[in-house]
């Protein structure tokens, strides 16, 4: 039950100290590369960029990504490895998905295993993986670069050709064979046929003969790791980390869920050892742990530890007062009846969406760590956790900093951490320093700024959505949770993380598809806009931060200034972290989830 | 700017040869020589040598003989993987759970123990009382419109049937159009509970269900007709039952055995389940093959211990077992069931 956890945390701090040092020296050019790579680093080098400089480089590649994703998914029906003659994707899923990959959301408006060939699965989802991940990495360390006060912060694209080739590319080979030895298949074939070993169970055909099983199979074992070392999260297969193809042992799943974890991690020793700060950099990864153990303890307890409520029923009649404007005093009670329990033996937890293959909490470790890290694979149904188990999961979406994605996680804390210098002192009455430097009013501006670019990205389109039929038709359960799935979809796109609870109508499919989900078209636009807003800006706004911090003069530390290295620096994080999250999202979970628990199982006929 | 473009068509150049031609390259050929059987989707031969199915792909079993997965989303279809995606809160999920409880619920406790429920259900259902109020199949169909209408949509026979008793009572439909000025032309679904609300006064105590007659030549054919009794009425009502009898005392089925799994793939059981299911395979098994079936139970048993997959060397949680692997051996070892 806790072991699973227990190891998965300890492997993953104990290699976060070695990679850590790994990084920095790699990012600070300390690694010399051999004469062929040194070549490829002379092409792409186009000299020392300054803030903005390297802002235009990332935004000027990200555009060059866009269209080349666009021509690949628009190329699939007449590219090669489409044995299965795969057609062309309704026009607003391919909008959509290109700026999922793009942005490493990954949010899915399609299936793999039913939409895409292999050649899309190779020339699209494998570039976009290794590059928007390495987009967060590299805006990390640009801003690092401009803490230390360096006027130029480094060259964009030598940074993303290292970045690739010398930290995501090997760490892909190497878990990459150890799932195919789990049972990932890797292969340019696109199915198999078998006829299975009791034919008539699949059913028949039209002419009245047992149809065969068709199993999809492709270069499963090249996407996985890299989904997940680079916190991608877009799955081979629809069912993504919960198909038995995608993570096919208890054992790949341990690595499937240690590959997401384990950059994020470093990536805040990196920010450490590349500052000279490495105490301060310890006390950020200690508030992130104390979070992320939180989280992962609150769903295995509410999702492990406790059966699924729709089987276990309530004993008695339940009361509910709700609001009535013909009542008298505007209120009326409504008794349901009792509901009797169904007789199942549910010490395993809530099984309904979970594999058995994994381990026990192994569906709420991941549900979890998934959302934490901002990956956004999924090894389980998140829809149909329990309610308040699934709390766990937007938590870690909405504070977005509990680790979250490579290099993005660090710099969403980083703001947290000037709004809680700033806090700290007007408490004090001192005026805010950071690193020894004043922050000043254009500071804060940006901070915050890009602070609530993700609250309002959330909040915002959830509400027009579920106002509208936009949102109500393509809900597919009731109640409280209907409106949780919206909140979820917007949670996940605007986290730039990927996972969603699946029931949500989200699917065009191919373009010449007769039924499509009724609001498909809709919420791929409103996706899609909100994950290319929500990435961008707070990755841009703080590189400039870091900037305009970086170049004020560092004030000699004296008795009076807040040090940043100790357990009450940290306490003072986290406090800011956590009153900031719970004042923009309490009363959405109290909506959603909240309701959902405390209101009557089963909801409605 | 123009600079900028030119580098990162460069980059972009230089990772797709890397991430899409070198590196899935490299992969390919670790895999087809070393793990073959795993690069190639862990395909196993049947007794025929020819390939049955994926150790890690579920496939649907329904013969007695058989240990039988756990339900699929997704049809035990490998090109389509599916969770039910229902939530706690929704009836459906509730419903499900019930329907295939039911086959299989049988008394744990008082003087019926050990007995099947089924025929008190369909006892309880005949005298066609919920609530205290008659009409049990109106009142389910009036709760759950969602459920009356799946019910219609789930066969073309049975929607036929709907349009049959449409067609034959015009002034209802007129009724119904003029309720809902919005479906000019309902469709069976759209009548669904109209249907059953006056099934139910026509047929009390009764549901419509799938009957095979002969017909004059001796050849078997189905037909829709209002019955009694039957894995139908067991399964659908058996949630109005329970309903009813709270506090009868039933035996726990494992929940691996009603629940989906996330992918509608899972390709095991928990152990539990193949014990709970164990009594079914061993007894149809040792019927087949007309042999003492305390003894057949002790070997399939013991092909189970052998088989066991404990995750994660047992750190990470219950045994289980593959379900294709068991009744691959099981076909193995006694041959084609009848």
């Amino acid at each position: 039950m806790w072991t699973l956890p227990i190891l998965l945390l300890a492997l993953t701090i104990l290699l976060s100290i070695p990679l850590s040092r790994y990084f920095a020296w790699v990012m600070d050019g300390q690694l010399k590369s051999p004469g062929p790579i040194a070549w490829i680093e002379a092409r792409l080098n186009s000299g020392k960029q300054n803030w903005k400089q390297y802002v235009i480089a990332m935004l000027a590649f990200t555009a060059v990504l866009f269209v080349y994703g666009y021509a690949v998914l628009c190329l699939q029906p007449v590219a090669p490895l489409n044995p299965l003659g795969r057609g062309i994707l309704a026009p607003s899923t391919i909008f959509n998905t290109v700026i999922s990959f793009m942005t490493n959301t990954n949010l899915q408006h399609y299936a793999g295993d039913q939409h895409l060939s292999n050649f899309s699965q190779i020339f699209f989802i494998l570039p976009n993986m290794f590059l928007s991940a390495s987009i967060g990495f590299c805006a990390l360390t640009a801003i690092i670069r401009a803490f230390r006060g360096e006027a130029l912060v480094g060259n964009f694209f030598v940074d993303m050709w290292r970045v690739v080739f010398y930290i995501y590319l090997p760490a892909s080979l190497i878990i990459g064979c150890i799932f195919m030895h789990e049972g990932m298949p890797m292969t340019y074939a696109s199915e198999r046929t078998v006829t299975t070993l009791e034919p008539a169970a699949m059913g028949t055909d039209n002419q009245g003969q047992a149809k065969p099983q068709n199993i999809i199979v492709g270069p499963v074992a090249a996407t996985i790791p890299i989904k997940m070392l680079g916190t991608n999260g877009g799955g081979f297969y629809g069912m993504n980390s919960a198909h038995p193809l995608e993570n096919p042992t208890a054992l790949s799943n341990f690595v499937t869920t240690f590959a997401m974890m384990i950059f994020p991690f470093s990536l805040v020793l990196m920010y450490g050892r590349m500052l000279g700060r490495i105490r301060h950099s310890v006390v950020i990864y200690c508030v992130m742990l104390a979070m992320m153990i939180g989280l992962i303890w609150w769903t295995v307890d509410w999702d492990t530890l406790r059966p699924n409520p729709a089987f276990t029923g309530t004993a008695t009649a339940q009361n509910y007062e709700i609001a009535d404007a013909s009542a008298r005093r505007g209120r009326r009670t409504i008794t349901l009846p009792a509901v009797a329990s169904l007789p199942v033996e549910q010490h395993l937890g809530n099984l309904e969406g979970k594999e058995l293959r994994f381990g026990t909490s192994a569906g709420a470790v991941f549900a979890a760590v998934t959302t934490d890290v901002t990956c956004g694979a999924v090894n389980a149904e998140h829809d149909s956790l329990n309610p308040i188990a699934s709390l766990a999961p937007f938590i870690g979406m909405w504070l977005n900093c509990v680790f979250g994605g490579k290099g993005v996680g660090m710099i969403n804390l980083l703001l947290f951490l000037i709004v809680g210098v700033f806090l700290a002192g007007q408490m004090v009455g001192r005026s805010p320093e950071y690193l020894g430097r004043k922050v000043g009013a254009r500071e804060m501006k940006l901070a915050v700024i890009a602070l609530l670019v993700h609250p309002f990205l959330i909040l915002g389109p959830s509400g027009l959505f579920a106002a509208t039929d936009w949102g109500t038709k393509a809900e597919s359960n009731a109640g409280p949770h209907g409106f949780s799935q919206i909140v979820y979809q917007y949670s996940s796109s605007s986290a730039n993380n990927g996972s969603a609870f699946d029931g949500l109508g989200v699917t065009y499919g191919f373009n010449d598809n007769a039924n499509p989900a009724p609001e498909a078209v809709p919420l791929d636009i409103g996706t899609g806009l909100v994950m290319l807003f929500s990435r961008y800006l707070p990755i841009i706004a703080p590189i400039a931060m870091a900037f305009f911090l970086g170049r004020k003069k560092v004030a000699p530390a004296s008795l009076g200034t807040m040090r940043d290295d100790t357990a009450t620096f940290g306490f003072l994080l986290l406090g800011t972290i956590l009153i900031i999250g719970a004042l923009l999202f309490l009363p959405v979970a109290a909506l959603g989830p909240l309701a959902e628990q405390l209101g009557p199982i089963p909801f409605g006929g | 700017m123009l600079r900028s473009l030119t580098k990162s068509l460069w980059l972009l150049g230089f990772a797709v040869v890397l991430t899409c031609g070198i590196y899935p390259l490299i992969l390919w050929g670790i895999g087809q020589s070393f793990f073959p059987f795993q690069a190639n989707g862990s395909i196993v031969n049947g007794p025929d040598g020819k390939p049955v199915g994926s150790l890690l792909v579920a496939q649907p079993f329904t013969k007695n003989e058989y240990f039988w997965p756990r339900p699929s989303a997704a049809s035990y279809d490998g090109t389509a993987s599916a969770s039910s995606a229902l939530a706690v809160s929704n009836y459906t999920l509730r419903d499900r759970v019930a329907r295939s409880i039911a086959p299989v619920a049988t008394y744990g406790g008082g003087p019926k123990k050990g007995q099947p429920v089924a025929a008190d259900v369909e006892a309880w259902f005949q005298a066609d009382k919920y609530g205290g109020q008659s009409g049990i199949v109106a009142q389910w169909a009036e709760a759950h419109n969602s459920l009356a209408q799946a019910w219609v949509t789930a066969d073309p026979t049975h929607a036929a049937y709907v349009d049959g008793w449409s067609k034959a009572h015009p002034d209802i439909v007129a009724d119904f159009v003029k309720a809902n000025p919005g479906t000019s032309q309902p469709k069976a679904g759209d009548l669904a509970v109209v249907f059953f609300e006056h099934f139910s006064k026509d047929h009390p105590g009764m549901f419509p269900s799938a009957v095979i007659h002969k017909d004059t030549k001796g050849s078997d054919v189905t037909a829709i007709e209002p019955v009694k009794d039957g894995s139908d009425i067991q399964s659908t009502f058996f949630l109005m039952w329970r309903e009813e009898h709270p506090d009868a005392q039933l035996q726990d089925v494992p929940a691996d055995y009603v629940t989906a799994s996330g992918s509608g793939l899972d390709p095991d059981i928990t152990l539990e389940n193949a014990e709970f299911q164990l009594d079914r395979v061993a007894g149809q098994w040792a019927q087949d093959l007309k042999r003492d079936p305390a003894q057949v139970k002790r070997e399939i048993e013991g092909i189970l211990q052998q088989h066991v997959i404990r995750p994660g060397g047992g750190l990470f949680g219950e045994p289980i077992v593959n379900v294709l692997e068991i009744n691959l051996t099981l076909r193995n070892r006694y041959g084609a069931p009848s």
